[in-house]
């Protein structure tokens, strides 16, 4: 039996993206992406045996040796893989609707589904410039389904209104260390809370009104879960989000 | 044709500015060596150009070289964070940060490499950016009458491209990911090739690689070890944590020209040099 003090959040929500996977799905993440990227090799070791990695250095399928810090978009996601299928490609499945899930990320998320990467403030002169969408901007329309996860989750993270519309789109779930939400009929409504987190705490850190009508618990990692997540990520890159 | 030549020389042909295509992702293979011999020159008014940039655009802009950067992304990866200098840069309106989507910025170079305009995309259907951006337009495709986003070719005037092999004639080969390097090359008027050895002058021809770009597209190769460093190279180093911490700490003007001053230098630009043997 695994109970609350088995695991770390960010098992948690490897676990939970993990399980958003299904067996032969094609699968993009991107740079910056360790914990979607060590859910996508979980997940193949669970119940996606058959789903299709794919990433920036082109490798189908990579068998990394070794995970390093810098592994969401290095060469090592070559290794051992069957084929080369660069980003330009795996944009252009999307493009032609092939692609059906990307593990994207932003700053802001609102109630309506819209996602900003860009800046706070005034495009051209902005208070805050942020990275940028990456890919974020055609993925999220163009493929089937786009989970999305971000390790911070306040009042200044899901808000009523984004500062700045990056991009919207076919948004499957947003995971984050308080809950899953999931997007549908344009809102975000509440998927499901993590054990552990009450639903006043849940509120007070979101800017919008929720709804705790329909809502169930997060199920906890399986012990079998969090072994294969250990023999897949000995150095805890998973963890590395809320380190830093 | 022998095409070899100095780093100093190379970057010394990028006029002030130059619209420039980086090579390289984020922290892997970017064309560092280059970069720093820009920033020692002391060019000014660059137009980057890269679909994901890290320490190349941020110590660009740190030096005050940079007018413009279109880009899909620019920052370190998950433990090194944002790109501070390139975001200060852009929010005290020193630097126009252009953003694309990374496969925006792929278009307009496949449109660039056509020799068309625009290349239409699919995807730019929501949100704020073709509304800010006049590189970005709606267009209307003449047979089915479906909307879509044009975007503006790119052409590059020059693209830097750091790879692991070159001959001296312009025949270059990437090893591990290519990134967007490939059709960089192809998309620019110039193209640069930074490497790490110098192969002889048959070893494309001779089999076991083919050159990914090939000499004719090529007008300077400059040989220069750990000229993608404190990046990392596939098959020859990884990232540099320490010089990139140090990078990160650097604070003023003379700190910047001190990091310089020691880094990314040619074999030519070193006393004794020439042997490959350099190390820093």
């Amino acid at each position: 039996m695994v109970r609350e003090n088995d695991y770390r959040i960010c098992d948690l929500m490897v676990c939970v993206m993990a399980r958003l996977i299904c067996d032969g799905d094609t699968i993009f993440h991107g740079v910056s992406s360790h914990m979607p990227m060590i859910a996508v090799l979980l997940a193949k070791q669970m119940h996606a045996r058959h789903a299709v990695h794919l990433n920036i250095p082109g490798g189908v399928d990579p068998a990394p040796v070794h995970l390093k810090k810098e592994t969401s978009a290095g060469a090592e996601l070559l290794e051992k893989s069957c084929a080369y299928f660069p980003l330009q490609e795996v944009f252009d499945l999307s493009m032609r609707g092939g692609l059906d899930v990307a593990f994207l990320s932003g700053i802001q998320f609102d109630r309506n589904g819209n996602v900003n990467a860009s800046v706070i403030g005034d495009y051209h002169r902005p208070k805050v410039r942020m990275p940028g969408g990456a890919g974020s901007a055609v993925l999220i329309p163009t493929v089937k389904r786009a989970i999305l996860w971000r390790t911070k989750h306040d009042k200044r993270t899901f808000v009523e209104q984004v500062d700045f519309v990056t991009t919207r789109g076919n948004i499957d779930r947003i995971v984050t260390p308080l809950c899953v939400f999931r997007y549908e009929t344009g809102r975000l409504e509440l998927d499901t809370i993590h054990p552990g987190v009450s639903c006043e705490t849940l509120q007070e850190q979101t800017g919008f009104p929720l709804d705790f009508s329909a809502v169930r618990r997060t199920p906890l990692p399986t012990e079998e879960e969090l072994k294969k997540l250990r023999r897949i990520d000995p150095r805890d890159y998973r963890n590395l989000e809320f380190i830093k | 044709m022998d095409k070899l030549i100095s780093l100093r020389e190379a970057m010394a042909s990028v006029a002030d500015g130059s619209l420039v295509a980086l090579g390289g992702n984020v922290l892997h293979r970017a064309p560092m060596a280059a970069c720093m011999e820009l920033a020692r020159q002391g060019r000014r008014g660059l137009r980057l150009v890269k679909t994901a940039g890290a320490m190349d655009v941020d110590l660009l802009c740190m030096a005050g070289c940079v007018a413009s950067v279109d880009a899909g992304f620019i920052s370190y990866e998950t433990e090194y964070s944002l790109a501070s200098h390139y975001r200060r840069a852009v929010q005290e309106g020193r630097v126009a940060g252009n953003e694309h989507a990374c496969y925006t910025v792929i278009s307009a170079l496949r449109a660039a490499s056509a020799g068309i305009p625009f290349m239409p995309v699919k995807g730019l259907l929501y949100g704020d950016l073709p509304a800010v951006n006049d590189y970005f337009a709606e267009v209307t495709d003449p047979f089915s009458g479906q909307k879509l986003y044009a975007v503006r070719a790119i052409r590059p005037d020059v693209c830097i491209v750091h790879v692991q092999k070159a001959e001296r004639n312009g025949n270059a080969g990437i090893q591990g990911p290519k990134f967007d390097d490939v059709l960089m090359s192809r998309a620019s008027a110039r193209v640069i090739v930074t490497a790490e050895t110098i192969v002889p002058d048959d070893y494309f021809a001779r089999g076991g690689q083919d050159a990914d770009i090939p000499h004719f597209l090529v007008e300077a190769v400059v040989h220069v070890p750990k000229g993608a460093a404190p990046c990392s190279c596939a098959g020859f180093y990884e990232i540099d944590r320490t010089a990139l911490d140090a990078f990160q700490a650097l604070q003023t003007e003379a700190e910047l020209a001190a990091y310089l001053a020691v880094r990314g230098q040619d074999t030519y630009g070193r006393k004794g040099g020439g042997n490959g043997r350099w190390e820093w």
